[in-house]
């Protein structure tokens, strides 16, 4: 474990050295995430100032909603990114070089990148909840505090199997950008009110892929929309049971890696 | 050290048709095609030897390879190296092997070199002293201080081939795989990189197992071949065996100052069994090939230069290349 650590420290270390030599992108990647943040807010206001209140949530309600969801998925995007490219190095035969080294083969995926460009996501979640805290009559104590804290962990844990899951179907299918790209953007129905969708979505994003319980039910039972208890409760089985199934499936698809001819 | 039992690699492909009536009807019923990569393979090897593993392209070498170090997993057969089964325990086998594909890296690409070198340090856990040490050996033999600041994308082929073993053997390992280490590389490359092979193998005690098209590499650093060919091992022995079976063709080429007219038995003048040499002429040019076992070149040579006027010869002995061809082409040793 503490052998890890220090990896992940060093690897941080390079990462970070290699970024100061490319300055531009990083410039270009931060600039772009913010003109997608801000259009993503001009939405939100745009639809209430036409409609004051949506299906009993207010605007305040929304952009503490809004800003919460940033808070997992950024955290998810900063920190495991890499996964994204497992398919590609499936196909080029680049795994090879993750199972000749004495670590584990998912760690050093992991720890190849950093994606610093999310501390965008995450500052704008930030602003938007404290934006929204004192506007809402959410009562925080040290709980709530843990709380928060606990539910964008394991949100951000949805994300990174569902990621995980559908990187592993790479082992099998030479193109499965489609299939991660599709499932990935069904989560933004989770910066909205999963209430406002038809039945079948709500029941799609909640038990079958659970990004509901990404943002959406957390931050309601946040604010005290919803029991807290409950939600936490299925959180961590719904957290649970899909990364067991995503890191068995990693496992499974290295097991049938068959890597290039030279 | 390493022991393969019966070891065998299928590989599924879907085939299917061309155009694109083809591919929509594979889209919908592809033809399953089941190739056999490595077939039935058996050997062991020993301690410190330096093995040879060569091949045809396609025949089976790359995939034994990544079955030994644990990348591929067999169909079905076994495989120990060093009492661990590589494809169950990559973790333990990781730290006992090193490796290097010739035609791939395994340093970081973007960072320069000497960053690989303490990344790899902390990956395998090497200690300070350890690591001093072996920097010091692999700049003796490798030469690396010279480019060791600059990043690995603008190293020559030759210094990236160099570090790459020296990157494969920071940890000492005890099996060291090198699949083609010396493809692309130029002829004062190529010797240097052999002698640095010769020299770790010697230091360490490091088992050696080399793929390679190069037979001089073959020769320079190997005592025993495995020839492999469509999946099977048609040849397990010492380089010296080989080249004593199929080693003993030899061939004299003459330049002859006029044309040769007139019969004559060469055969008779050299007391041999006519069967036994094959004769070939070419207007001015005249090409004796025979058995050094039943015939020796001094005697060929001598028949010739007494009955023609030569004003040039040349001896062509059968190098391991031929022998190598041969075998693949008869498909057994």
């Amino acid at each position: 474990m503490k052998h890890y650590l220090n990896i992940y420290v060093k690897f941080l270390a390079q990462h970070l050295k290699r970024m100061l030599q490319y300055r531009a992108d990083f410039l270009i990647g931060a600039g772009s995430f913010l003109v997608i943040q801000a259009s993503g807010i001009l939405f939100i206001a745009l639809v209430f100032a036409q409609i004051p209140d949506l299906n009993g949530w207010s605007l305040d309600e929304m952009i503490f909603l809004y800003g919460y969801f940033q808070l997992p998925r950024g955290l998810d995007h900063l920190l495991t990114d890499n996964i994204w490219l497992i398919p590609s190095r499936v196909r080029r035969g680049d795994i090879d070089r993750y199972l000749l080294r004495p670590i584990n083969p998912l760690f050093q995926v992991i720890v190849e990148r950093f994606q610093i460009e999310a501390f965008g996501e995450l500052a704008i979640g930030i602003i938007l909840v404290a934006y929204a805290i004192p506007r809402l009559a959410i009562v925080w104590t040290p709980i709530t505090i843990l709380l928060a804290l606990v539910f964008i962990l394991l949100g951000s844990l949805i994300y990174t199997s569902i990621k995980l899951i559908t990187a592993s179907i790479g082992f099998w299918v030479i193109n499965s950008m489609p299939i991660m790209t599709t499932i990935y953007n069904i989560a933004d129905f989770s910066k909205y009110p999963t209430t406002i969708f038809p039945k079948l979505v709500q029941a799609l994003v909640t038990y079958f892929i659970p990004f509901a319980f990404v943002s959406f039910l957390p931050a309601t039972a946040l604010m005290n929309k919803a029991d807290s208890t409950g939600i936490l409760v299925g959180s961590i089985v719904a957290v649970s049971l899909l990364s067991l199934l995503a890191y068995r499936l990693w496992l499974k698809g290295l097991a049938s890696y068959q890597s290039v001819g030279n | 050290m390493i022991e393969v039992r019966h070891l065998s690699k299928s590989f599924v492909k879907y085939e299917k048709e061309k155009g694109l009536w083809g591919m929509i009807k594979g889209f919908v019923n592809a033809k399953k095609v089941i190739t056999k990569a490595v077939d039935d393979l058996s050997f062991s090897i020993a301690k410190g030897e330096v093995i040879g593993y060569i091949g045809a392209n396609g025949a089976g070498k790359s995939t034994t390879i990544k079955m030994l170090t644990g990348i591929l997993t067999p169909s079905s057969g076994e495989v120990t190296v060093d009492g661990v089964i590589p494809y169950k325990d990559r973790i333990t086998n990781a730290r006992n092997i090193g490796v290097v594909f010739g035609q791939r890296t395994q340093l970081w690409w973007d960072l320069p070199l000497i960053e690989s070198f303490t990344i790899l340090k902390d990956i395998y856990q090497v200690s300070d002293a350890d690591y001093t040490e072996r920097m010091t050996l692999f700049n003796e033999i490798l030469h690396i201080n010279e480019f060791l600041k600059s990043p690995v994308r603008t190293l020559s082929l030759g210094q990236r081939m160099r570090a790459d073993i020296a990157a494969s053997l920071l940890h000492n390992p005890k099996i060291l795989y090198l699949d083609e280490p010396t493809i692309g590389l130029d002829v004062n490359a190529k010797k240097n990189m052999r002698e640095a092979i010769k020299k770790m193998n010697a230091s360490f005690q490091t088992t050696v197992i080399l793929t390679t098209h190069d037979l001089d590499d073959i020769e320079e650093l190997c005592q025993r071949i495995l020839i492999i060919d469509a999946g099977k091992l048609i040849y397990d022995g010492a380089l010296s065996d080989i080249k004593t079976k199929y080693g003993s063709d030899c061939k004299v080429s003459f330049v002859l100052k006029e044309p040769w007219k007139d019969f004559v038995d060469l055969a008779k003048m050299m007391d041999v069994d006519p069967l036994s040499i094959t004769v070939t002429l070419n207007d001015d040019k005249l090409e004796i090939g025979f058995d050094k076992r039943n015939l020796s070149v001094a005697t060929v040579t001598a028949t010739i230069m007494k009955h023609f006027e030569v004003s040039d010869l040349s001896i062509q002995e059968t190098d391991i290349e031929a022998i190598v061809a041969r075998i693949y082409r008869e498909g057994h040793a």
